[in-house]
């Protein structure tokens, strides 16, 4: 499993396609960031328009990836969020860490 | 019960042969779309609309058989195709679905399509009337039992009584997301923390390159001790609610010793049991915390 990246500017995009609930997406998940953060980008936003599920697994991932990010003065975003995901986010007051790429 | 007009998903970027497949689709009364985008594929796939997916194989930036695997948990009794230059690949698809999914070899015979729709008409069939006689059912049960070792290769474990009850809208689609999650979090808390006795803590704790977490679970999963530890999961449904009770074979908890994530906490664990309560009605903790039962209400009975 391979998530798509893009850097446009000076922000790294990924974009990830199927559910982040496994040990499998949580791998391809830290290989795309890996992928961007070694070119030196310090944004980063992740796109979850394609995702229906993130566990706690998956969030454990993301919070790695921005803790990350935060310890080099960097940022981790995320495209607006819908549905399910969205719900998750809030529930879990992520909404109000990772700031929405509009 | 609706009866729609049956429909194709193909994935493919040459032109002519889509053009020869959506030519096929008209003829035989099935709706046919084409993309040619794997984030757009994806999106369709989750609409578990379609009855017959046909995915090229070679088609740039198309992963099609994690797609492909995505199509089958959604959507199990939809047909799947690949079209490919020979049956290389043959064995890890037809694995996607337990031997169910053609090959059409390059350059794509239509003949072997129009076989493929047959089987999809009468798959479709069969699910019709499953559905129709699962709107009567009243109770049922099923239980399903694993080692460590099976789970920890298993990519996602699907309730089929979700699946049917979704089927015939006695559930909402979000009402099966939430089970799911709730389910995964649980399975994930049996399998790691009761049967392998795993700590959270010890995700934040390097030993080498990875963190001490993965490199226990790792070992113990070679450890006949902890791999041959079973879960089971037991789903209920009763007319009234769907409950599910996951057990495992460790040593248990207090329920006292639970907590729930705090808004401020950025370590990389400690929320699944947010996640659960969020996700279900009831959530109740028995046999010395080896086994947790999770309750999700119907929506006509959610209210009592």
């Amino acid at each position: 499993m391979e998530f798509p990246t893009e850097v446009i500017g000076e922000k790294g995009y990924i974009r990830v396609t199927g559910d982040l609930d496994s040990e499998v997406a949580g791998e391809a998940l830290r290989s795309a960031f890996n992928e961007i953060y070694e070119q030196g980008t310090r944004t980063i936003v992740l796109d979850l328009s394609g995702v229906q599920i993130i566990n706690s697994y998956g969030i454990g991932k993301v919070l790695s990836c921005y803790q990350q990010l935060k310890a080099q003065r960097g940022v981790l975003m995320v495209k607006p969020l819908e549905g399910f995901v969205k719900e998750t986010f809030e529930l879990l007051m992520l909404d109000k860490l990772l700031p929405i790429d509009k | 019960m609706i009866f729609t007009q049956p429909s194709m998903l193909v994935a493919d970027s040459d032109e002519a042969r889509c053009a020869a497949l959506l030519s096929l689709c008209a003829d035989r009364g099935w709706g046919c779309t084409v993309v040619s985008d794997s984030i757009e594929f994806q999106r369709l796939v989750e609409a578990g609309v379609f009855d017959l997916v046909i995915a090229d194989a070679e088609m740039p930036g198309f992963d099609y058989k994690t797609l492909l695997g995505q199509a089958c948990r959604r959507k199990p009794s939809q047909l799947l195709a690949v079209v490919a230059d020979s049956a290389a690949g043959e064995p890890e698809v037809r694995m996607l679905r337990g031997n169910e999914t053609d090959i059409i070899n390059r350059p794509i015979d239509l003949t072997w399509v129009e076989r493929c729709m047959e089987q999809a008409t009468i798959s479709r069939r069969q699910e019709k009337r499953e559905q129709l006689a699962y709107s009567f059912v009243v109770s049922e049960r099923t239980e399903m039992r694993f080692t460590c070792r099976q789970l920890g290769e298993a990519q996602a474990i699907s309730l089929p009584i979700v699946a049917r009850l979704v089927a015939v809208s006695r559930l909402t689609e979000t009402d099966a997301l939430k089970i799911r999650l709730a389910v995964q979090e649980a399975l994930l808390n049996a399998f790691e923390h009761g049967n392998l006795e795993l700590d959270s803590r010890w995700r934040e704790e390097r030993v080498g390159d990875i963190d001490k977490f993965s490199s226990v679970r790792k070992e113990r999963l070679k450890d006949p001790h902890y791999a041959n530890r079973m879960v089971s999961v037991v789903s209920c449904f009763n007319g009234e609610a769907v409950e599910i009770t996951v057990k495992d074979q460790g040593k248990g908890f207090s329920p006292d010793q639970l907590s729930c994530a705090r808004s401020n906490d950025l370590s990389c664990f400690g929320r699944g049991l947010t996640l659960i309560n969020n996700a279900v009605d009831e959530v109740r903790f028995s046999c010395g915390g080896t086994e947790v039962t999770l309750v999700k209400r119907l929506p006509a009975n959610r209210s009592s």
